[in-house]
């Protein structure tokens, strides 16, 4: 599933992702797209804080592309 | 004829509505467009007003008026329930049976808050999300003599971000006037490891917390609410106590997209980030809060998605090409206290710097909330 949020200034890529992540089944796989550099560093904070996993981060021209896994309800 | 179709009669469906009829001026006065509001109450809310209730800013029925004295008079207002939306037959239907066709369709059905969504909340937590619960929050503030307050968000996504922000900042002003803040903690709870959504505003925000001794935790995504415990429980472990509540509930899209099949999970239906029409039609277009683009849900997004759908439909409905595009333009004030204010400005491609708060961008903000009837509601320019 990919979430775009780039250009989402405002909740955030974060927000979209906590959104999407509560309505999605345990074991998804998540392509979050941001174009904030803050992600860099709250995501995969919160994805530990969380217990989800941070499968890898690709880095694309002017975005970054995070791929996420659902580990729990 | 060709006949204009608006769902929702909030901010977005309102002033869209007023921009297609001052767009389509000559062919509605001809009798060769019809447009129609389709509205369950036809009473319009201006929740913007629900946060300035609470602190007796504006007065309960400052933020509602006749849906049918915002329209123009051309614009047929139609109080019904809508069943659904049957986008293959291109009609809206109507609880009863009644079916109302169109060319082109505007869904403006905006979000709707689920309070009953997380345990505890109903009974053990105040908010400022519909009037009657302002009001009662107004209330207990009026009535609160010293004590732990908590600011929580119970559930994403909600309309204006910014808020739990506001009334966070705005508590600490109203309190040290009243002489309780020495007897009162503040508290702050965000699903996100920082107070905010981007760090631009995130990191302004969280100086004037610490300089105005509010406590944040961070994150915090709340799971359920002991209301006689007066305890609030997080996914991550952590439980906050608390004397009054102020929690923001979660949303969701409206029933009807639901039942017409047009939304995903959470009722909010996919939408095309710049030509603000729905995924895969070409004749319905969608605005406010009732998209799934992941930016604000807020009174100025609609607004200005507002100008794009408007300036679109006018084009299909005389058969040009449509070309407008939504540049995600959005707008907001953040009430730093009780007479100051700082607020956001960005698109797409550029994020938000806050400038520092003062008093001239809290009266921005008030002149807005005073001319919104006047000007924006009825697209005056």
């Amino acid at each position: 599933m990919v979430v775009d949020a780039r250009g989402s200034w405002c909740p955030g890529p974060l927000m979209e992702l906590v959104r999407v992540i509560q309505e999605e089944e345990v074991g998804t796989e998540f392509e979050l797209l941001s174009s904030d550099e803050g992600s860099r560093k709250d995501i995969p904070l919160w994805i530990d804080k969380a217990g989800h996993q941070l499968l890898r981060i690709q880095n694309e021209p002017g975005f970054d592309r995070f791929i996420i896994r659902k580990s729990h309800s | 004829m060709k006949r204009v179709i608006v769902l929702g009669g909030g901010i977005g469906g309102t002033t869209v509505a007023n921009r297609i009829r001052k767009g389509l001026e000559a062919e509605v006065a001809a009798g060769q467009t019809q447009i129609q509001l389709v509205d369950r109450e036809g009473i319009h809310a201006y929740q913007p007003g629900y946060l300035m209730v609470v602190f007796d800013k504006m007065r309960p029925e400052e933020t509602k008026r006749d849906e049918s004295g915002l329209l123009h008079r051309s614009i047929q207002l139609v109080r019904a329930e809508i069943e659904k939306v049957d986008a293959a037959a291109n009609k809206v239907v109507l609880r009863g049976g009644k079916e109302l066709p169109y060319d082109v369709l505007v869904i403006a059905t905006g979000s709707v808050i689920h309070p009953e969504a997380v345990p505890g909340f109903v009974d053990g937590a105040h908010s400022f999300y519909d009037l009657a619960n302002a009001q009662k929050l107004r209330t207990a503030i009026q009535q609160f003599s010293g004590g732990k307050i908590l600011v929580a968000v119970a559930g994403m996504p909600y309309k204006c971000p910014v808020a739990p922000l506001e009334v966070t900042f705005m508590l600490d002003d109203y309190l040290r006037t009243r002489g309780l803040r020495e007897k009162t903690e503040i508290h702050y709870a965000y699903p996100i490891p920082k107070v905010f959504g981007i760090d631009t505003v995130a990191q302004p925000m969280q100086r004037l917390m610490s300089e105005r001794n509010i406590s944040f935790h961070i994150p915090f995504n709340v799971e359920r609410i002991d209301p006689a415990g007066k305890t609030v429980k997080g996914v991550e472990g952590e439980t906050l106590p608390f004397d009054l509540l102020i929690a923001i509930p979660p949303h969701r899209g409206s029933d009807v997209v639901g039942a017409s099949g047009l939304g995903d999970k959470g009722n909010w239906i996919p939408t095309d980030r710049f030509t603000l029409k729905l995924e895969g039609k070409e004749n319905i277009y969608v605005l406010g809060d009732a998209t799934n683009i992941p930016i604000s849900k807020a009174g100025s997004t609609a607004d200005y998605e507002a100008e794009v759908v408007a300036h679109n439909v006018v084009a299909a409905v005389r058969g040009e090409s449509v070309s407008a595009r939504y540049d995600g333009r959005v707008y907001c004030w953040i009430m730093t206290g009780m007479a100051q204010a700082t607020y956001i400005k960005f698109d797409y491609l550029h994020p938000p710097h806050p400038p520092t708060p003062s008093f001239a961008h809290y009266w921005n903000k008030v002149i807005y909330n005073r001319t919104y009837w006047d000007i924006t509601a009825r697209a005056l320019f």
